[in-house]
C-alpha cells in the first residue's frame, strides 16, 4: 500500500497515463468515424445495387411467370449468369420471389416454386437451415415455408422444439402453413409454458393461412400443460370451431384447475350463442 | 510551516486521487453500459426482424390498453393531437384525455370537435384526486374510443391518477399529449406484456427522440431533421446517448429506474396497488417506477420491466436557455425527491440489483455529479489563485475528459448508424458530429448550471413544474 501511495505521490505515472488514454480515445473516435463513413457508403452502394438488380430480377421473374420461359432459358441470360453466384444478388432475388409468391396463387405461384428449386436457391435455404446461427435458420424457415417446400416440414418441426423463442414461433408458423394442425400436435407433450405471444402467433398462423382442416386441435385440450390447453381453447374460440364443443364440455368436467375450467365454461357460452 | 505545507500537499493528493477515481469510475461505467447496450440492441434488432406485430392488430387476445393523456392549456394543438392518438395502429384501446383545469379553451375545442356530451360513468376512485367536473364521451361513433375528463387543476400527476381511476383496461399508457407517436408504437409497447417468462411485466417503455425541425403531417412524423440551433441539436445527441447507450443496458440488467413520462405503459393493477402517481413530486414518472418496483420486491412477486429501444415517441426539446433551465432543474428536483423518498433502498440488499446498483448509480452519477463537478471547478479556481495549478497536467486532464466526451458521442452516433439509421442525410450526421465537439464547452456547463439551480430550488422548497412553453412542430 505504501509503495502504491509513493508511486501515486511521485506523479510519474500521470503524464503517460493521460497521454495514453487521450491517444486511445482519439484513435477509437477516429476508427468509429471511419466505420460510420464505411457503413454509410456501403448502405448507399447496396441501395444502388438493389435498384439495379431489381430491374433485372423483375424482368426475369416476369418472363418466368407470364411468358412461360423455362429455367434453362433464364440461365442462358448473360446478366443472370454473371450475377447468379453473387450472394447479394441471390439475397435480393430471394426477397423478390417471396414478395411475388405472396401475391400469386395457382400456376403462377407454382412457376415461382419451380424456379426456386431449379435455380438452386432452395439449396441456399437448406444450407441456412443447418446453420448454427438461429437468425439464419429463421430466414431459411421463412423461405422454405413461403415457397411451400413440404419436404422440409420435419426439419422445421424439429427446429420448433428448440429453446429459442423467436425461432420456435417462426418454425411453428411455417409448420402450420405447410401442414396445418400436424405442426402443433407435438405441443401436447410440451412441458414448458407457452406464453401469450407465442399463442397469439399460432392462432394468427391458422387464420392467416386459412387452415380449414382443424382435425387434432382438440388433442391440445388433453395436454398436461395448462398453457397448451389454454392455447387449444383460444384456437377453438378464434376459429369458431363449434364442432369441438363436445371436447370442451369434456374438459369442463375434468379440468386440471379452476382457471381452465372457467375458461372452458366461458368458451362454451361463446360457442353456444 | 514545512509541516503545514506537507499537510496541504497530502490533501491535494487525496483530492486529486478522489477526482481521478470518480472520473475513471464514471467513464468506465459509461463504457460498460455502452457495451451492454450495443449487445442488447443487436440482439433485439435481430429478434425484431422476425416479429410480425400485425398479429396483435387482428387478435382479440391483444392486451387491452387505456391511453391517458393529461392536457393543460393545450388549446393550440389539442384537436390534432387527439386525432393522432385516435388513429394509432391498435384495436384494443381507448383514449382518456384529462383536461387538468386548463385556463384556455381546450375543453370547448374538444367538445365541439369531437361532439362530446356529458356522460355518467361509474367511477370508484382508488386514488384520491382533485374534483372531477365532468366526464364526456362522443355522440359520433367514429370517436367511440375517446373519453374526456374535465377536472380541477392538480398537476400532471393528479391528472394521471384520474386517468388511472377511470381506465377500464388492465394496462395504461401514460403519454404527453403533445408527443408525436409512431403509428406502431402501441403494438410495440403492448407485446412485452404477453411475454411474461414467469415474471409479471409491470411496465414497458420506449425511446423518446427529439422532433425539433422535423416535419409533421397529420400528427405523424414524416421527415426527420437535425435542428440548426445548437441547444436542441445537442439534445438530440444527448438523447441518443441516454436511450441507446444507457437505458438499453439498464433494461437488460433489469435495473431501469425511469420510464419516460412522455410515453410508458404500466400494469394498472400494480400501479394502483403501489399508490399511483405521487402528486408531491415533480419527478412523478421516475418515482412511480421506483415505487412499483419496490412494491413488487417487498411483496416478493417476480416481476420485470421491459424496455423497447425503438424510437416510438418524438418530443419537442427546449430551444432557449430559459425553458431548458426550467426543465433540467425540475429533472434534478425530481431525482432528488425520488431518491430521498426511497433512501431506504440505497445499498439495501433486500432490494437486490435496484438497491445495490441502480439507486447508488443514480445517486453518485446523476444526483451528485453536478455538485462534484462544481466543487472541482471551485477548487481549481482556488488552486489557480494560490498558484498551485500545474498547467501542463491541468491541460492534459482537460484534454483527457474532452476526448472521452467526444468518443462517447461518436459511439452513440455509430450505434445509431448501425441500428435505426434515422438520420440518413450526410449533412445531419456532420451536424451531430460538430455538436459532439461543441457540447463540452457549451451545453455541458449549461446543464450543470441548471442542475445546480435544481439543488437550490429543492433547498428553497420550490414546488410545481413552472410554465413550460413550447414552440410547436413544423407542419407540412
Amino acid at each position: 500500500m505504501t509503495k502504491f501511495w509513493e508511486l501515486y505521490k511521485s506523479g510519474v505515472w500521470v503524464e503517460p497515463f493521460l497521454l495514453l488514454s487521450i491517444f486511445l480515445f482519439v484513435t477509437t473516435s477516429f476508427i468509429l468515424y471511419l466505420l460510420i463513413i464505411k457503413s454509410r457508403s456501403s448502405n448507399i452502394r447496396k441501395e444502388r445495387l438493389r435498384v439495379e438488380y431489381g430491374i433485372l430480377i423483375e424482368k426475369l421473374l416476369f418472363s418466368i411467370v407470364f411468358q412461360d420461359i423455362p429455367f434453362s432459358g433464364i440461365s442462358e441470360d448473360p446478366e443472370y449468369r454473371r450475377l447468379s453466384k453473387n450472394s447479394f444478388f441471390r439475397e435480393v432475388l430471394m426477397e423478390y420471389i417471396i414478395d411475388l409468391h405472396k401475391n400469386y396463387q395457382g400456376v403462377h405461384a407454382e412457376k415461382l416454386e419451380e424456379f426456386y428449386k431449379e435455380s438452386g436457391l432452395i439449396n441456399d435455404s437448406l444450407k441456412k437451415l443447418k446453420s448454427m446461427k438461429w437468425e439464419l435458420k429463421c430466414k431459411a424457415i421463412t423461405e422454405l415455408s413461403e415457397l411451400n417446400i413440404t419436404s422440409a416440414f420435419k426439419s422445421i418441426i424439429k427446429v420448433s422444439k428448440g429453446r429459442n423463442k423467436t425461432l420456435k414461433i417462426t418454425a411453428l408458423n411455417a409448420g402450420i402453413k405447410l401442414a396445418g394442425t400436424k405442426a402443433i400436435i407435438h405441443l401436447t407433450k410440451h412441458t414448458n409454458p407457452i406464453d401469450d405471444w407465442t399463442q397469439i402467433n399460432i392462432i394468427n398462423a391458422f387464420k392467416k393461412h386459412d387452415i380449414g382442416d382443424t382435425e387434432g386441435v382438440e388433442l391440445l385440450l388433453e395436454s398436461q400443460n395448462t398453457t397448451v390447453i389454454v392455447l387449444g381453447l383460444k384456437l377453438i374460440e378464434e376459429l369458431k370451431l363449434t364442432q369441438k364443443i363436445p371436447y370442451v364440455t369434456q374438459l369442463v368436467n375434468k379440468a386440471p384447475n379452476t382457471l381452465v375450467k372457467y375458461e372452458a365454461q366461458n368458451l362454451l357460452q361463446v360457442l353456444s350463442i | 510551516m514545512t509541516f503545514f505545507n506537507s499537510e496541504i500537499t497530502f490533501f491535494i493528493h487525496i483530492y486529486l486521487l478522489l477526482i481521478l477515481g470518480y472520473a475513471i469510475l464514471i467513464m468506465s461505467s459509461y463504457l460498460i453500459l455502452a457495451h451492454l447496450s450495443t449487445r442488447a440492441l443487436k440482439e433485439y434488432l435481430k429478434k425484431n426482424s422476425f416479429v410480425d406485430y400485425n398479429v396483435l392488430l387482428t387478435s382479440q387476445f391483444a392486451p387491452k390498453l387505456s391511453l391517458i393523456a393529461p392536457a393543460y392549456n393545450e388549446a393550440f394543438t389539442i384537436e390534432e393531437n387527439v386525432k393522432s392518438l385516435l388513429s394509432l395502429n391498435y384495436n384494443n384501446y381507448d383514449v382518456i384525455v384529462v383536461n387538468d383545469g386548463s385556463k384556455d379553451n381546450s375543453m370547448e375545442i374538444l367538445i365541439k370537435t369531437y361532439d362530446l356530451v356529458l356522460t355518467e360513468l361509474d367511477i370508484q376512485p382508488k386514488i384520491k384526486t382533485k374534483k372531477i367536473k365532468g366526464v364526456y364521451t362522443s355522440r359520433n361513433a367514429a370517436f367511440k374510443k375517446l373519453i374526456v375528463v374535465d377536472k380541477e387543476n392538480g398537476g400532471k400527476a393528479d391528472a394521471l391518477n384520474v386517468g388511472l381511476n377511470i381506465a377500464q383496461h388492465p394496462y395504461v399508457v401514460c403519454i404527453d399529449v403533445d408527443c408525436i407517436l409512431d403509428k406502431d408504437s402501441l403494438l410495440k409497447l403492448a407485446k412485452p406484456f404477453l411475454e411474461s417468462h414467469g415474471k409479471r411485466i409491470i411496465a414497458t417503455g420506449g425511446v423518446v427522440r427529439i422532433a425539433n425541425q422535423c416535419i409533421i403531417k397529420n400528427g405523424r412524423l414524416v421527415e426527420v431533421n437535425i435542428p440548426d440551433l445548437m441547444l436542441p441539436r445537442i439534445q438530440v445527441l444527448e438523447y441518443l446517448r441516454a436511450f441507446l447507450l444507457g437505458r438499453m443496458a439498464w433494461g437488460r440488467l433489469d435495473g431501469l429506474l425511469l420510464i419516460s413520462g412522455a410515453f410508458g405503459a404500466f400494469d394498472k393493477e400494480i400501479a394502483l396497488l403501489a399508490g399511483g402517481y405521487d402528486t408531491k413530486t415533480v419527478g412523478e414518472d421516475m418515482e412511480l417506477v421506483v415505487r412499483m418496483r419496490r412494491y413488487m420486491l417487498e411483496n416478493k412477486v417476480p416481476y420485470a420491466i421491459s424496455y423497447i429501444p425503438d424510437p416510438l415517441c418524438w418530443t419537442e426539446a427546449p430551444e432557449d436557455f430559459k425553458i431548458f433551465k426550467k426543465q433540467r432543474s425540475r429533472w434534478m428536483r425530481g431525482t432528488i425527491e425520488t431518491l430521498s423518498l426511497h433512501k431506504k433502498m440505497f445499498l439495501n440488499p433486500k432490494y437486490k440489483l435496484l438497491g445495490m446498483l441502480s439507486i447508488p448509480y443514480w445517486t453518485l452519477f446523476e444526483f451528485l455529479a453536478p455538485a462534484i463537478e462544481f466543487t472541482g471547478i471551485a477548487i481549481t479556481v482556488v488552486f489557480f489563485i494560490f498558484g498551485l495549478i500545474h498547467w501542463h497536467f491541468f491541460l492534459l486532464l482537460l484534454l483527457f475528459v474532452y476526448c472521452f466526451a467526444i468518443m462517447f458521442s461518436v459511439i452513440a452516433l455509430y450505434s445509431e448508424e448501425r441500428t435505426y439509421h434515422k438520420y440518413p442525410k450526410q449533412i445531419d450526421f456532420f451536424k451531430l458530429l460538430l455538436a459532439a465537439f461543441i457540447e463540452p464547452f457549451y451545453f455541458h456547463p449549461l446543464a450543470m448550471y441548471a442542475a445546480l439551480i435544481g439543488y437550490k430550488e429543492k433547498i428553497m422548497g420550490t414546488k410545481g413544474w413552472g410554465e413550460m412553453t413550447r414552440k410547436g412542430f413544423t407542419k407540412k
